[in-house]
């Protein structure tokens, strides 16, 4: 498939004229600005969070369970709007897009989820083809770029098979098809691993790195230490709707705080 | 793809539900098409019976054979007549020998029996004010003593008829509600089985009307193949009912009853399609929060 071209991508689709923006390539690709998310007023999920995500990173979001990984997602696929502070993709503000102009963000960000979100009475190669489809792409490109998207994530030869026939493992490729085969700028994977064992959840943790290797920008939400172990990535850890960071793995972030990290405050 | 192979494909992967779907559509749009059957039909006989059919005109006492003969030829000669029949005293005194049993009138003098012109009026030429001129004008010439037009009882007729077009047609319209709830909720029985397909196409990047049109699309063609059973299915039962009862049917209505036009059949197709369409939008606009 080659490199994304992430910039030119995200330019031509996101801007509403349609021109390629060369300044919107060195910025970078994430941005959280005092980002602040309340669904209990006596317990905001997200307290004034402050992030950057360079292009082409490979980010892991760990905490506990109910710490606001998901929510975070949510608001860069606009899927939830933030209550204050502002969510910038490629530069862009988010929560100021119109309901017309989410479609098209969309098409810039492929999403994994934990359940894979299949349809399992489609094919897997009309699983992965609707990311295609909704753009009006001629069929004959659909073809050979869903062919190509299945390839890499290991499920040639398996367009035909009915996605709900597959295993966990291999529902999870198709889903991770579909988020790449319209060369998204980022990927947003929500808990990827969660339904799968150990060994397939190492399995598809590979399958994202190659991903990021090509390019991509890659935004990994989970509680498994297994993986925040197994890649020594950039890890954002959400504690109390606030976002600490390290740059080089679990240690790193022990050692930036200067002490071991609390038992309570790292994931299970 | 195209937004009607979209459409196909939806309905072919759900099959069994759009079957089920467009058959109990079907069954709706069968019970209006019988009521505009009846709505059509009652107007036909309304207008049939509704309209006035004979007057009697009372000869004068005196009025010899060359003046009622002129008098009858002048009647037949108007538009709005169809028979004239002279009915001489001793022909009425016969008639009604016949409609009595104990023959007490029967058997009166025959100078109690008025002579009489019984005109048979054209119904579709005639209505009750031009009857009631024709009645007042024929009334003033000397060798007539009096005009009975029966407008009492073709009003009442009329009456009868207009109030039964009048039910007809509110039946018709409790149907036509119906049918479209009855669309509504199998659009929102297809859609709760399709959600993960609609979250997925959201997710990707689908506009509003990329989701939506594929659901109209069948909402139309579940509609309209709906209305092309029922009209199949009524036509049937119509035929079939008709061919057995055709002799007596025509013999009480003084009419042969008549399928729908085409026209209105054509409409009737437009409308399922329409019925099918707006179902749809109402149930993708109360359930899917897209």
């Amino acid at each position: 498939m080659g490199r994304p071209r992430i910039g030119a991508a995200f330019g031509r689709h996101f801007r509403p004229e349609g021109h390629f923006d060369r300044a919107a390539a060195h910025k970078p690709i994430l941005v959280l600005d005092g980002v602040v998310k309340v669904y209990r007023a006596d317990a905001p999920v997200l307290r004034r969070v402050d992030l950057v995500i360079e292009r082409g990173e490979f980010v892991f979001v760990t905490g506990p369970s109910g710490a606001g990984k998901s929510t975070l997602l949510k608001l860069v696929y606009r899927s939830e709007t933030v209550d204050e502070g502002r969510v910038l993709f490629c530069g862009r503000d988010i929560a100021r897009l119109t309901d017309e102009s989410i479609p098209v963000l969309r098409r810039n960000i492929g999403v994994v989820f934990q359940d894979f979100r299949l349809v399992p009475y489609w094919s897997v190669a009309h699983n992965v083809a609707v990311a295609l489809e909704v753009s009006g792409l001629p069929s004959r490109i659909i073809r050979s770029r869903v062919s190509m998207a299945l390839e890499r994530v290991g499920l040639a030869g398996r367009g035909e098979d009915l996605a709900g026939t597959l295993s966990g493992g291999e529902q999870q490729r198709v889903a991770v098809a579909r988020a790449i085969v319209n060369e998204p700028a980022i990927v947003l994977a929500d808990e990827p691993t969660g339904n799968l064992d150990p060994v397939l959840a190492l399995d598809v943790l590979g399958l994202f790195e190659e991903i990021n290797e090509a390019g991509t920008t890659v935004l990994f939400a989970t509680h498994d230490r297994t993986l925040l172990e197994a890649s020594p990535r950039r890890i954002i850890v959400l504690d109390d709707g606030r976002a600490i960071e390290a740059r080089s793995g679990l240690a790193g972030l022990s050692s930036q705080m200067g002490r071991p990290m609390a038992a309570e405050r790292l994931p299970a | 793809m195209t937004l009607l192979g979209r459409a196909l494909r939806g309905i072919r992967e759900h099959a069994r539900t759009h079957i089920a779907s467009t058959l109990t559509v079907g069954l709706a749009l069968f019970c209006l098409a019988g009521a505009i059957l009846m709505l059509e039909n009652a107007g036909a006989l309304s207008a049939r019976w509704g309209a006035p059919v004979r007057m009697t005109v009372y000869l004068a006492d005196g009025a010899n054979a060359a003046q009622v003969e002129a008098l009858r030829s002048a009647l037949a000669d108007l538009p709005e007549v169809s028979e004239t029949r002279y009915v001489s005293p001793s022909d009425a005194r016969a008639q009604m020998f016949e409609l009595e049993r104990d023959g007490t009138l029967a058997n009166a003098s025959v100078d109690l029996f008025p002579a009489t012109l019984e005109i048979r009026l054209a119904p579709t030429a005639t209505n009750a004010d031009r009857l009631a001129v024709l009645g007042a004008r024929v009334r003033r010439l000397p060798t007539v003593s009096d005009v009975e037009t029966y407008r009492g009882l073709s009003d009442q007729m009329r009456g009868v008829l207009q109030t039964a077009r009048t039910l007809a047609f509110i039946i018709a319209l409790i149907v036509m509600l119906c049918a479209t709830a009855v669309v509504g909720n199998t659009v929102r029985l297809s859609l709760s089985s399709r959600m993960r397909e609609v979250e997925v196409l959201r997710m990707v990047g689908a506009t509003r009307q990329y989701v939506r049109a594929p659901f109209l699309v069948e909402g139309a063609l579940l509609g309209g193949v709906g209305a092309i059973f029922a009209i199949v299915a009524i036509a049937g039962v119509f035929f079939s009912v008709r061919a057995r009862f055709h002799a007596p049917m025509t013999a009480i209505l003084g009419m042969s009853p008549a399928f729908l036009s085409a026209w209105i059949v054509a409409l009737f197709v437009a409308g399922g399609c329409a019925l099918g369409v707006t179902g749809s939008a109402v149930a993708l606009r109360r359930w899917l929060a897209v």
